[in-house]
């Protein structure tokens, strides 16, 4: 059989560079504009008084385990530890993380912590479906309070952020994970039936509910329960039709739980924002109460998650009820991907450019520029204005400066990379605020 | 923009259905039905569009979220696996996914006993899960159409199909040994679409349902 990964044609010796896959370069452009990203949602965390941390990108495997259920056990990349002979792994999820960092290293301080980060995960996924392994997380974590109050916090951030990001059309999804599990409960089935109604329901199938339903004999009560469950999703109201066919104490209590947050969100003035779903079950496996997750229209999946776990940090030794959320950077990315303000945030203002032979006089200029926040590159590259405004508008800057043009009358002249434009500029002017401005909206030299 | 629904549909019978269908729920998409080689039809008015796909490609333009619908069969969605939802049975083509094998083989054959078998298949993944958890181990042979042909050949002892009549079955000497599932057509949604747009399609769903159920 040809070996078709080795695989070369004789007259070609190129070294093989290729990647794994379901891992990505990210070139100047789409890293700027995941920075943009990272630096919007880190200034709502900051905002709301959350402190970073950075976790390590490695840790001992039976150490993360204890903080991960087996769905991301299973996604984890292992390997041996030469100097210990223990296991490592790639950490799949910050979350647990945080929670031993909370449990281990923050156990004397006064709670609530407050906690965010921003970075990437590896995960295991099915290599066909090309998806990414890497994961861009950036994220908070509410650790000490059971308040419903916390729970709306989380929400009110995620709308806020994406607001910040642009996004008029999203929606953010609650349920509540006790709900199901109540009813799942109440209806006395284990086992390979429990399973397959698990799976029915999270893909809203009533027929296989109810396929699973006559197979098996489960109470009257629960009978009713478990057969609106794939149908309870939608606006506000959907509580109240919960409330109609629910009995089991346990939901009942999710949904007082759940009604709580939502009154609190009304105040936060996001309940426009909000669907309800309460046969979701897609939320990890440590989650214990209110979950959500937020949708922009036109991609498939989510672009942030998140949900109530309070027995995470228990499992490192120390009790505090806990809630977070995390967004998914790389999706964020896709589908904000050609907005101005992205696209924006892929170029630079000025390219230098130096009529003499003599250079401090162009230094200078940077220097001047860089002093009020402008981004500033010399062409030191000896080449003609036509080349180096090429390169200009190629590398994506917005304006080339064209310093010691005896023509300028001691100043500079700017050349917009947009339409070529040129506009004379004296070395007061170069001074002023709102230079880019001017320059963009100048009608040029006549 | 954001107010369409777009929904999937390969050809064949299923969009014929599908077109029956929702017109009963007041959603006119005859169009589709002329032979046209467009792939991509709209209704400015209702704020509906349509794309005509392959039917092995409707899950995933649903789970991508190229289109907020798509209607696909059973086998399909068994087959990939995809994460979407699937809250209707729409009932229509009807069919069996099961595993077949000579006649001859069969009258002394016991599927108890079966180990290391091997199998010829459109659906790899189905097959292998099925004999999985049965604790057989077998060898997939994924061949893209003609299936009954292989054990005739002897490229494999037996198949694992979709059969309606059992025609085709009987033709080439083959029967039916085990039923692995009951196969019909499904509406398929995108998550984030079942949320973003949760009324219009909370809209069409409750209006099939209704009509399935008085059908």
């Amino acid at each position: 059989m040809v070996d078709f990964q080795n695989w070369t044609p004789m007259t070609i010796t190129k070294p093989d560079i290729s990647l794994p896959r379901g891992v990505s370069d990210f070139l100047p452009d789409a890293a700027a504009k995941i920075g943009y990203i990272e630096g919007r949602i880190r200034r709502v965390f900051e905002l709301w008084g959350f402190r970073r941390i950075i976790t390590p990108k490695l840790e001992y495997e039976d150490v993360l385990s204890i903080g991960m259920g087996e769905e991301l056990k299973g996604r984890t990349y292992r390997f041996d530890d030469r100097q210990s002979g223990r296991l490592l792994a790639f950490p799949p999820d910050i979350t647990p993380q945080v929670a031993r960092i909370v449990a281990t290293r923050l156990n004397n301080w006064p709670l609530p912590h407050r906690i965010s980060y921003s970075g990437r995960v590896l995960r295991q996924t099915e290599i066909q479906a090309g998806r990414s392994r890497e994961i861009f997380q950036s994220g908070v974590e509410l650790i000490g309070l059971d308040s419903p109050e916390a729970d709306a916090e989380m929400v009110a951030m995620a709308v806020e952020a994406l607001q910040g990001l642009g996004f008029d059309d999203f929606k953010i999804d609650m349920g509540q994970v006790e709900f199901c599990r109540g009813i799942m409960a109440a209806s006395g089935l284990q086992g390979q039936p429990l399973h397959e109604l698990q799976q029915a329901v999270s893909r809203k199938d009533s027929s296989a509910v109810a396929r699973v339903l006559s197979a098996n004999s489960v109470p009257e009560a629960s009978h009713r329960e478990i057969s609106a469950l794939p149908r309870l999703f939608g606006g506000r109201e959907v509580l109240d039709d919960a409330r109609r066919v629910v009995t089991n104490s346990r939901s009942l209590a999710a949904l007082d739980n759940l009604c709580q947050v939502l009154d609190i969100l009304e105040i936060h003035g996001v309940s426009d924002r909000l669907t309800i779903d309460l046969g979701e079950t897609r939320g990890l496996e440590y989650h214990t109460g209110i979950t959500f997750e937020g949708f922009v229209s036109g991609l498939g999946e989510p672009v942030c998650s998140g949900g109530r776990y309070d027995n995470l940090t228990a499992r490192y030794g120390f009790n505090a009820p806990a809630t977070g959320f995390t967004f998914n950077v790389l999706s964020l990315l896709q589908a904000l991907q050609h907005r101005p303000e992205l696209e924006a945030s892929t170029t630079r203002d000025f390219l230098l450019f130096n009529r003499r032979d003599d250079r401090r006089e162009v230094l200078k200029v940077a220097h001047l520029l860089r002093s009020q926040g402008y981004t500033a590159a010399r062409d030191i590259i000896r080449r003609d204005y036509d080349s180096s405004l090429e390169y200009a508008r190629r590398m994506n800057f917005r304006c080339m400066l064209v310093v010691g043009d005896d023509s300028a009358g001691g100043g500079c002249r700017a050349v917009r990379t947009r339409d070529g434009r040129t506009l004379t500029l004296t070395m007061e002017q170069l001074q002023q605020n709102g230079l880019m401005k001017f320059i963009e909206e100048s009608q040029g030299d006549e | 923009m954001n107010n369409w629904i777009t929904i999937a549909i390969p050809k064949g019978r299923i969009l014929e259905e599908s077109v029956g269908l929702f017109g009963k729920i007041g959603i006119d998409c005859r169009e589709l039905l002329s032979d046209s080689r467009k792939l991509i039809f709209e209704n400015a008015d209702q704020r509906m569009r349509y794309m005509i796909v392959r039917a092995t490609d409707v899950p995933t333009y649903v789970e991508y979220g190229s289109a907020d619908l798509g209607i696909v069969g059973k086998d399909t969605l068994m087959e990939q696996g995809k994460d979407v939802y699937e809250p209707l049975d729409l009932k229509f083509g009807y069919c069996r996914m099961m595993v077949a094998e000579p006649a001859g083989l069969a009258s002394s054959d016991d599927p108890a006993g079966w180990s290391h078998i091997r199998i010829a298949t459109k659906y790899p993944h189905v097959a292998e899960s099925y004999f999985a958890a049965k604790g057989i181990q077998v060898e997939i042979i994924k061949l893209y159409g003609s299936i009954e042909l292989a054990p005739l050949v002897g490229l494999s002892e037996r198949i694992v199909d979709l059969v309606s009549t059992g025609e085709t079955l009987k033709q080439n000497g083959l029967v039916e040994v085990e039923t692995i599932a009951e196969i019909t057509t499904r509406l398929i949604v995108n998550r984030a679409s079942l949320k973003t747009k949760h009324r219009r399609i909370s809209e069409i769903i409750q209006g099939l349902e209704r009509v399935l159920q008085a059908s």
